[in-house]
């Protein structure tokens, strides 16, 4: 069996200059970098007053409204907002609520009544649920779940007020930071190549086959189908996989239209070749090609 | 911070594997990971690391007043902590479960074992004693720190020394290391733990748990031992209930010695090994050479290869070419297979890439070695020798030479005497191994017989080791290696 071996290279950077989408250069600063010494802004997260003068705590883009000055940093943990989708993994499951990571700075919290009972009935839960919360959600598993509120410490509370959120069941987990995906009005892509997306705002992507069976009986999402996959939907799973980590280690910004453009430019080549650089290079550049093309 | 979740998929992939009796790094069920004990220059340094898991331990004394219940014992003082640096779920100043477990167990290996002979830590009865202070700090985490933790603590208080004392009536003085040399602890014996890790309700065993192994074990097993079979300690710990005929099993393999025998007891043996090693640097360090942390500490090995492009001349490109395809002749005929590869590969359909390099039956090694062809003939060939083809590396072999003889006389003294210490005819068998007398009568003849020796002692040590345990042999393979580079 012929083994391939390569020496690691210096990663480039491909720089697509795209004249149209860049109305001015960006700002970028890094820590201790000074914004400016006029003493008329108000200061916003990121910066911090050095001698009068206005620094940057963090390495990012300069962002200014009106009077305020803030700096949005470019590799940060998530910041929840409101109404976000996230995708997230449950660390502990305690007396009304389960603990859930979700790759910020504090675990986020599911309350045991902002999900829905099996069942779908509307009432109020009862010590039998708490004794049984175990039953639909334990240590290890993975939700897709909406911010409903933030803690006044910064945590995040999760709801699954919805069918389309719940467990998730058989698909591939991707890791990427969280400043990489677009904000949409939708987050949930059930892609024409045959698999369906969920691009959590928190980095964590989930890519799973597409379910063509109609609703579970009693909904709720706590259901998660067993079956096996066919080899088909797995191969195009692992190839969108694929996909989403070359445009996340070049920097592309995620949304449903990237990652379709980089499926087809992916076609041509075997889907394990997708992971070595080159290859890489060469479906990212084509994808920004289309993209750019695309909004121009 | 918390750790990272193991997701399921890992989890289940990880039991399933252990169902399997198969280990993330290829180790067998019993297998220990390669144990590095470096000393650093002060005396009572010492970093050990286990794999990837590193500890240092640092001993230190100072004379204080004793304990109002023992007036004429001196005082142990053990303290681990867990740095940091270690792993991203170590906070400082956070006392956690696993914090208090590892001190109270090394604690438990070498206060109540007795190793150390508190008696003559005593200056003046109910006055002044000395205080032996171990501070063990851990480094980086990847499983199975108490066994590093207390090979480290073990190691270090071997190798410190105490200031020597002179005492008159009710004075003391204490000496300097320039005006009297210091005096070592007296070690009655050196108890190690040995964990054991337990998996799907103690059906599964598996020893020296990686931190990935440890993340999903069931329950832990430490059994403290010393070299003359005595158990020093065992706990249990993790909720998992072992029936004394789970226990007994294990407790028989740290004890039988037989024809195969077995890893753990093995461990035990080639410490001693490893201690007079460590004796060996002490000795060397009076030579002036380089030693202990300064050669020890990872020579960062090449992690980055940094390649400019080179523009390239694209104009006819076409006709270039088309004219070096017209002029090669294609070559159709099938090479037999009793050729040499070098000839097969001219006609290969694998082509070689630049920056990729191809191992495999039938294709040629191409990372660049040039001695490919010696190197084959002097594995068949150990007893004759060839002379005439190592002609050209005269000044290698005369340093490897030299290296070697070195190596003969100042090692076979501290080495090998201890390497079995009850089997006479296997130490004896290695010494034959290793004399070079029929290399010393050669020496005129031709010094082509300098690489060859190399291999057999390389090779005679590992067959001599590789019968009982894989442990040992890498041991020895890294002692014979860490020789040589000196």
């Amino acid at each position: 069996m012929a083994v391939e071996m390569r020496l690691p290279a210096a990663l480039k950077h491909i720089c697509v200059k795209t004249s149209k989408s860049h109305r001015e250069e960006k700002h970028l600063v890094v820590p201790g970098d000074v914004i400016t010494s006029d003493t008329g802004f108000m200061r916003g997260h990121g910066t911090y007053m050095d001698e009068d003068r206005l620094t940057a705590s963090v390495a990012g883009e300069v962002e200014r409204v009106n009077k305020l000055i803030c700096v949005k940093p470019l590799k940060t943990r998530y910041n929840g907002e409101v109404g976000d989708v996230v995708v997230g993994r449950i660390t502990e499951v305690q007396q009304k609520r389960w603990k859930v990571e979700t790759n910020s700075r504090l675990d986020s919290l599911l309350l045991l009544s902002s999900v829905n009972l099996p069942g779908g009935e509307l009432r109020r839960r009862s010590t039998q649920d708490e004794l049984a919360m175990r039953d639909y959600l334990q240590e290890g598993d993975l939700i897709s779940a909406e911010v409903q509120s933030i803690f006044s410490d910064g945590a995040l509370s999760l709801h699954t007020r919805s069918l389309k959120y719940g467990k998730l069941g058989q698909g591939v987990l991707v890791s990427v930071s969280p400043s990489l995906v677009k904000r949409q009005k939708t987050h949930f892509h059930n892609l024409t190549c045959g698999a369906s997306v969920i691009l959590g705002n928190n980095g964590l992507i989930w890519i799973s086959p597409t379910a063509t069976r109609e609703e579970e009986e009693g909904g709720g999402g706590f259901h998660t189908s067993l079956e096996p996959v066919s080899l088909s939907d797995r191969e195009v799973v692992s190839r969108l996989r694929n996909c989403l980590l070359a445009l996340a280690t070049h920097k592309v910004s995620l949304y449903d239209t990237s990652l379709l453009y980089c499926y087809e430019s992916s076609l041509s080549h075997q889907i394990k070749d997708l992971m070595k650089p080159e290859v890489m290079e060469e479906i990212v550049l084509a994808t920004r090609q289309r993209l750019v093309e695309h909004e121009g | 911070m918390r750790d990272t979740p193991l997701s399921n998929c890992e989890r289940l992939f990880l039991l399933q594997a252990i169902q399997e009796k198969k280990r993330l790094d290829g180790r067998q069920t019993y297998d220990y990971r390669n144990i590095k004990i470096l000393f650093g220059t002060d005396y009572g340094c010492c970093i050990v690391e286990l794999g990837k898991t590193r500890v240092l331990c640092q001993v230190s004394c100072e004379l204080v007043p004793p304990k109002d219940s023992r007036p004429t014992e001196g005082i142990l003082y053990f303290n681990l902590e867990l740095s940091p640096m270690a792993s991203p779920a170590f906070e400082s100043n956070r006392q956690s479960e696993l914090l208090v477990m590892l001190n109270r167990q090394l604690e438990r290996c070498l206060r109540n074992s007795k190793c150390i002979d508190t008696e003559s830590l005593c200056v003046i009865s109910g006055e002044k004693v000395w205080q032996i202070r171990v501070d063990v700090h851990v480094l980086n985490h990847d499983g199975n720190l108490m066994d590093a933790a207390s090979i480290a603590a073990i190691s270090a208080l071997s190798h410190f020394r105490r200031p020597d004392v002179a005492i008159q009536g009710r004075e003391v003085t204490v000496f300097s290391p320039e005006e009297r040399d210091p005096i070592p602890l007296s070690i009655y014996h050196m108890p190690i733990c040995v964990s054991f890790a337990f998996f799907l309700q103690g059906s599964y065993l598996l020893v020296d748990p990686c931190e990935r192994e440890e993340r999903v074990k069931d329950g832990l097993l430490v059994i403290a031992m010393n070299k003359h079979r005595e158990i020093c300690s065992i706990q249990s710990s993790g909720g998992i209930m072992l029936l004394k005929d789970q226990v007994k099993p294990v407790e028989m393999l740290l004890l039988v010695e037989g024809e195969h025998e077995n890893h753990s007891s093995e461990r035990i043996k080639p410490f001693p090994v490893l201690l007079c090693f460590s004796s060996f640097v002490l000795m060397q360090r009076k030579e002036g050479g380089k030693f202990g942390f300064a050669e020890s500490l990872p020579i960062e090995r090449i992690t980055a290869l940094k390649r400019d492009e080179a523009p390239v001349e694209m104009a006819d490109v076409k006709d270039t070419a088309e004219e070096i395809i017209n002029r090669t002749e294609s070559s159709t005929e099938v090479y037999p297979p009793g050729l040499k590869t070098r000839e097969r590969s001219a006609a290969s359909p694998v082509l070689v890439a630049t920056g990729t390099a191809q191992v495999g039956e039938g294709i040629v090694n191409s990372w660049g070695l040039e001695e490919d062809e010696d190197d084959e003939v002097i594995i068949e060939d150990k007893g004759g020798g060839n002379p005439r083809r190592l002609q050209n590396k005269g000044e290698l072999e005369l340093s490897l030479w030299l290296y070697f003889r070195l190596l003969y006389h100042t090692v076979r003294l501290h080495l090998f005497s201890l390497v079995r210490p009850g089997k006479l005819q296997d130490s004896e068998d290695l010494m034959q191994c290793l004399t070079p007398r029929v290399y010393l009568d050669d020496l005129e003849e031709g010094a082509g017989h300098t690489e060859e020796a190399l291999m057999v002692l390389l090779a005679g040590s590992t067959s001599m080791m590789a019968s009982s345990s894989g442990i040992s042999s890498s041991i020895s393979l890294q002692l014979v290696m860490s020789f040589v580079d000196f």
